[in-house]
């Protein structure tokens, strides 16, 4: 395999599309606001044709410039159109080849391979745009003997059957249930939005209206209103069904030491966590899924690619009964243990309502001053703003079974972190003024994740338990259950 | 119970925060300046000119005398054989613990200010966060520097 070898053709044509994705905005925008300006028409055609033969070109010679080959136990790949670059990256240090496939993939047999490797600043990673099927099990192959060679097999030696196990595989039900009650719709709608104000001058509103208003003059009203709801409705179905492609066939496996995690119908894509890398668990549950008691459970994993529409967190259950995630996980992450969490205690409750409230007063104030009596509608955001801190507030807890800390809170979702003491990086105690007061204390815990940190905050615990976790987590200060309160530095 | 970490940061650091407070009056100063001459220009009322000067002094007073010193008297603190604890902040009162086997590297670092007063910044790094002493006196600086990392090489590492 020292020859050097070039990608599928398709990849020119992948790559091309890339760079058009890329130059999407720029180039949508430059038509747009250029079509305004006084150049002529003609001159911006020729700009943008130019540009899409520009990015052809491009596809097709960086594609040809690619080649990669297996060489003294090193993947190497040369690259690059004016700068030639070459990366070499020693096979036993790539972790895993993760493969996916793409619409334009599927018809040739073809995988995108990405290569991962524990670097830490994520540099030695390459991608393979576009190989053959066989050619990706081939390098596989290669890397498994020069790993088990590296782990003290010799290569005639019997290597023993890879242990696989099925944890999960989504249901059918699921995976409805799991599209209809994601956040997609937010997405698919703020994008609409977004289009529609872009093209707000090319859409011939005029032309368009003028007719039907004079047929529904005097339901204009419920006309929009219908319009308005059948714009939502499309958007949910759009965005149900993007998340079905997406979530179809999700399985998650563990095969020897690692999590493998396959999905997609469209786009096949397949991920491994080696088990070592895992730093937490995080296990998250949006409005409509909490009384449901269903949950979404993601892994925070340590190094990784470092790309950032790929962050470290990783799904590994998309949706699931919560009572059944202990079952499914604790044989397999070490220390996984779940329970009932301390709550944050009841007076605090008020700050918790204040916080909320500091953020609605400024709205109210601005909206009296706007629209006078009819800001006084604006006062409906205080109560519904106190409901939203209650469920912050309920939401709110923590607890520590031997070496692990839970702590669960509500950004927008209700989050419940699952981290044990050798992978948290530090701690942190915070108390304000007010909290002092109060006899509260704000406890923040970071694990590492991706190239950066993550991790979970909960504020306004009871400050003897928030003394209780610190202490935990302490290796000089023995854990103590009754602890008066810090000393207060004299001021 | 739970111990206040001991130690505190140089007594000198106190006169580097109350120049560097003075440097920041300054620039607020110049502004405050600018807009004093134009009220002068165009004949705004004169309480304006009044509330800027009010303002200025509150600011001086603040950022040159107070903060600093607020600052200095909660900055605390600790080097053990397994951790490192930190206290400190002026309204938010912080307290952060880093266990040594967390520690991946460790920085000094002198501005201008600092190097004149023989004070140092050491950054203590984690995987995931960083912490900072501000202006220690630089042999101690030193020693945290070589101590932290003799002890963050013997630990050993698990992520």
């Amino acid at each position: 395999m020292s020859e050097p070898k070039k990608l599928h053709p398709i990849s020119a044509v992948l790559n091309a599309l890339k760079q058009l994705k890329e130059m999407i905005i720029p180039l949508v925008a430059f038509v747009v606001f250029g079509s305004r300006g006084s150049i002529g028409g003609n001159i911006i055609l020729f700009a943008g044709i130019a540009s899409i033969i520009l990015v052809l070109a491009y596809g097709v010679i960086s594609w040809f410039r690619y080649t990669y080959r297996i060489e003294e136990n090193e993947l190497r790949i040369e690259y690059g159109i004016i700068v030639r670059k070459k990366r070499y990256i020693p096979l036993e240090r790539i972790q895993s080849l993760d493969l996916s496939e793409g619409i334009l993939h599927r018809p040739f047999g073809l995988v995108k391979v990405r290569v991962e490797t524990a670097g830490s600043g994520g540099e030695a990673e390459a991608v393979l745009t576009a190989v053959l099927k066989e050619e990706a099990i081939a390098i596989n192959n290669i890397l498994q003997d020069v790993k088990n060679i590296h782990a003290g097999h010799f290569e005639n030696e019997e290597i023993p059957p890879k242990h696989e196990e099925i944890l999960y595989k989504i249901s059918g039900k699921e995976l409805l249930m799991l599209a209809s009650t994601s956040g997609g719709v937010g997405v698919v709608l703020s994008a609409v939005i977004a289009f529609i104000s872009q093209f707000d001058e090319l859409i011939p509103y005029e032309k368009l209206f003028k007719n039907i208003e004079s047929f529904y003059v005097s339901g204009g009203i419920l006309f929009i209103s219908l319009l308005v709801f059948i714009g939502f409705f499309l958007a949910w179905v759009i965005a149900v069904i993007s998340t079905m492609l997406k979530y179809a066939n999700f399985t998650l496996k563990r095969v020897d030491d690692d999590f493998i995690i396959s999905r997609g119908l469209l786009e096949k894509r397949q991920t491994t966590i080696p088990l070592k890398r895992v730093q937490a668990v995080r296990i998250t549950e949006n409005l409509i899924r909490q009384p449901l008691r269903y949950a979404s459970v993601y892994i925070e994993s340590a190094g990784g690619s470092g790309n950032k529409d790929e962050s470290a967190r990783v799904t590994i259950l998309p949706f699931i009964k919560k009572n059944k995630i202990h079952d499914i996980l604790q044989s397999h992450l070490e220390g996984f243990i779940s329970g009932e969490v301390e709550p944050a205690p009841k007076r605090a409750f008020i700050r918790y309502c204040i916080r909320g409230w500091m953020m609605v007063v400024p709205v109210i104030i601005a909206m009296l001053f706007l629209l006078k009596i009819w800001g006084l509608l604006f006062l409906l955001l205080l109560p519904l703003s106190a409901f939203w801190s209650y469920l912050v507030y309920r939401d709110a807890g923590w607890r520590v079974d031997g070496s692990q800390l839970i702590l669960t809170y509500r950004s927008i979702v209700k989050h419940t972190v699952f981290m044990s003491k050798n992978k948290i990086q530090s701690i942190d105690m915070k108390e304000s003024y007010f909290q002092r007061k109060k006899n509260l204390s704000t406890i923040e815990a970071t694990v590492k994740s991706g190239l950066g940190g993550t991790g979970g905050e909960v504020v306004d615990l009871e400050k003897a338990d928030v003394i209780k976790i610190y202490s935990w987590y302490s290796k000089s200060v023995p854990a103590v259950e009754e602890s008066p309160a810090i000393e207060k530095p004299e001021m | 119970m739970i111990f206040l970490p001991e130690k505190r940061i140089s007594e000198r650091a106190l006169t580097v925060w109350r120049i560097s407070g003075c440097i920041n009056f300054l620039i607020v100063f110049l502004i405050a300046g600018g807009f004093i001459a134009l009220s002068i220009i165009f004949k705004w009322p004169v309480w304006i000119i009044g509330a800027i000067l009010v303002f200025l002094l509150i600011y001086g007073f603040l950022f040159i005398y107070l903060f600093p010193l607020m600052r200095w008297k909660r900055w605390r603190y600790e080097v053990r054989e397994q951790e490192i604890e930190l206290q400190h902040g002026v309204f938010i009162v912080k307290r952060t613990l880093v266990p040594m086997i967390r520690v991946q590297h460790v920085d000094t670092q002198q501005g201008p200010i600092l190097r004149k007063y023989e004070l140092a910044t050491v950054t203590v790094s984690t995987a995931a966060t960083i912490h900072e002493i501000p202006a220690l006196q630089l042999e101690e600086a030193e020693e945290l520097r070589v101590f932290i990392s003799r002890l963050a090489r013997v630990a050993d590492e698990d992520v």
